[in-house]
């Protein structure tokens, strides 16, 4: 059975429903759900007064509805358990989650994965900033699971993230990677400017059409099919993000950096030259 | 009892405990593929002296790899988990990171045991690897000089049973070559099994000890041909050649398919009798009998 949330009217500021997730509320009847505790502005109401609660929370699967992109902390420290958005869902979702899997039917506004843990976060529209980020002043960003975006996203995506997996599908802003200490980010859109600076190690995948200007802190290597990105592009396609068949057989040119910061990261960008 | 013509002897063929590794081993191409199957298959026909005991268990396409490319799994059988984790280490480091264009996976991702490979031949790299996680499974990317070798970084063992095996007895050396040839090509469609010798026949079979000191096994004098008035023969007296097929398995059921199949398709006109190999049911603990086999009752 499936939890539902339906949102019964758009709330004149920010509602805020850190700790709604399918794993805390599994063992809850709807009326003590019902009862639960979020933030409306600065105060704190009960769920039920904006959303409409009805199902079964037994199987850890809940489903937000309506125009929430004025909702936010969605799946927030989620645990396990299936979450989906039918709609648009505001900033943080499934910030410091740790498992289970949060799909968005719709897109997300910023730090959509900020700091998380584990899990797969899928979302079908575009995303805000800092995807997958650390939060200004942590010392890391996300340290595992995987931020799969069909569309957009803007700057700083994978900022200081520590391990894990981004993919965006459409365009990204700049700063892609912003010290980055490891991890992979791959983009399969066209991509903004000074990628990667000050990254520690990890993988930068920028393969749009036209490569992104490379910072001179990185140092071209040379033309390569590295099978990792092969491993890579087929875990994704499994995954359901959609990827073009050609990337398989493509070739990639390898840069070096940030020699800043020892030279042990890497951007792969799209040859346009076959090996 | 009899298959078509060829008598099946009432016997059992005696198999031990081992433990195997599944690598999938990819390549740009077959031809490359074939390279790394046969040198990391080579030297691993008995742990009597080989570290490993080693086949190929079955041909992946390109859609059922992990990256796309034609792929191979390879059974490879030790008798002990260090052991094991020795022996795949130097064979995948010197047969399969050698060869061009290779990639290795873990073959056995669920099993709770494990043993490190990439975790060892990442130090090839020389500081200069990179590992890459993707979901739960942990790679080391080796910087090589046609670009990377991608090797997980753990591998997966299990108990499997090594030492199956059936005696093939014919009238000449022509019909046992063909018999043998049909019991191996039998067994190579089934999964999860495999023939380590040459071309997956052994023509020196072995017993345990030797009158020589040092040697722990010697020429299976029994079922030599041309020892026939010598020693006590265990050959049909019209028998003047015998091969041994050998099959190691990951389960007691998949030496059971593979004898199976290797005897029904090895029975034929000239091949007299089928026999098998064992030390009087004193030393393994996986007891295979031909005849419960045929019959289904094993």
């Amino acid at each position: 059975m499936v939890l539902r949330l339906r949102l019964l009217a758009s709330p004149q500021v920010p509602l805020e429903v850190e700790g709604i997730t399918p794993d805390r509320l599994q063992d809850k009847t709807v009326a003590e759900i019902e009862r639960l505790k979020i933030f409306h502005g600065n105060a704190q109401v009960a769920l039920s007064d904006f959303f409409g609660v009805s199902g079964d929370a037994s199987d850890e699967i809940l489903e937000w509805e309506g125009d929430l992109s004025g909702v936010h902390w969605i799946g927030a420290q989620m645990a396990s358990g299936t979450m989906r958005v039918l709609g648009d869902a505001g900033r943080h979702v499934g910030s410091e989650m740790t498992g289970g899997q949060i799909l968005v039917d719709g897109n997300v506004s910023d730090w959509l994965g900020a700091e998380m843990h584990g899990g797969h976060l899928h979302v079908k529209g575009n995303a805000g900033h800092l995807v997958g980020a650390a939060y200004r002043g942590s010392a890391r960003g996300m340290t595992r699971g995987q931020i799969l975006v069909d569309g957009d996203a803007g700057n700083e995506v994978g900022h200081t993230m520590r391990r894990g997996l981004v993919a965006i599908g459409g365009t990204v802003g700049d700063l892609v990677g912003f010290n980055m200490l490891a991890g992979t980010v791959l983009v399969l859109g066209e991509c903004g400017i000074r990628h990667g600076a000050g990254m520690r190690r990890g993988t930068l995948a920028l393969l749009g059409r036209n490569p992104p200007p490379m910072l001179p802190s990185f140092r071209y290597a040379c033309r390569c099919q590295p099978i990792v990105m092969r491993v890579l592009l087929r875990h994704l396609m499994q995954m359901g993000f959609s990827t073009p068949d050609d990337l398989l057989a493509a070739s990639y040119c390898l840069y070096h950096g940030d020699l800043l910061e020892g030279g042990r990261g890497e951007i792969l960008t799209s040859c346009s030259t076959a090996l | 009892m009899n298959l078509g013509t060829t008598f099946v002897q009432d016997t059992f063929a005696e198999a031990f405990a081992m433990a195997y590794a599944r690598i999938l081993v990819t390549a740009y191409d077959q031809h490359w593929l074939d390279a790394a199957v046969r040198e990391a298959t080579g030297y691993s026909s008995s742990v009597i002296a080989c570290d490993a005991e080693t086949g190929l268990e079955r041909s992946f396409g390109e859609q059922e790899t992990p990256d796309g490319r034609l792929g191979a799994s390879l059974l490879m059988f030790g008798f002990t988990d260090e052991a094991l984790e020795k022996s795949v280490s130097k064979r995948v480091g010197q047969c399969i990171m050698t060869c061009p264009t290779t990639a290795v996976f873990d073959g056995l991702d669920s099993a709770e045991r494990r043993i490190a490979l990439g975790k060892h031949l990442r130090f090839f790299g020389d500081g200069y690897q990179k590992s890459k996680r993707v979901e739960d499974r942990r790679f080391w990317r080796i910087p090589v000089m046609d670009g990377e070798f991608l090797v997980q970084d753990t591998i997966g063992i299990s108990s499997g049973v090594g030492g199956g095996n059936i005696i093939l007895q014919t009238t000449d050396q022509a019909a046992g070559l063909a018999a043998a040839r049909r019991a191996v090509e039998a067994i190579a469609g089934i999964d999860g099994a495999i023939t380590p010798f040459p071309g997956g026949v052994a023509r020196s079979g072995s017993k345990v000890g030797s009158r020589y000191k040092g040697l722990v096994a010697s020429t299976s004098d029994p079922f030599c041909p041309t020892l026939r008035g010598r020693v006590e023969s265990e050959l049909h007296p019209d028998a003047h050649c015998a091969y041994e097929i050998v099959v190691d398995g990951v389960s007691p059921a998949a030496v059971s398919q593979a004898m199976t199949a290797a005897m029904r398709a090895a029975a034929g006109p000239d091949v007299l009798m089928i026999a098998a190999g064992n030390y009087g049911g004193k030393l393994g603990k996986f007891h295979f009998h031909l005849r419960e086999l045929l019959s289904g009752t094993s």
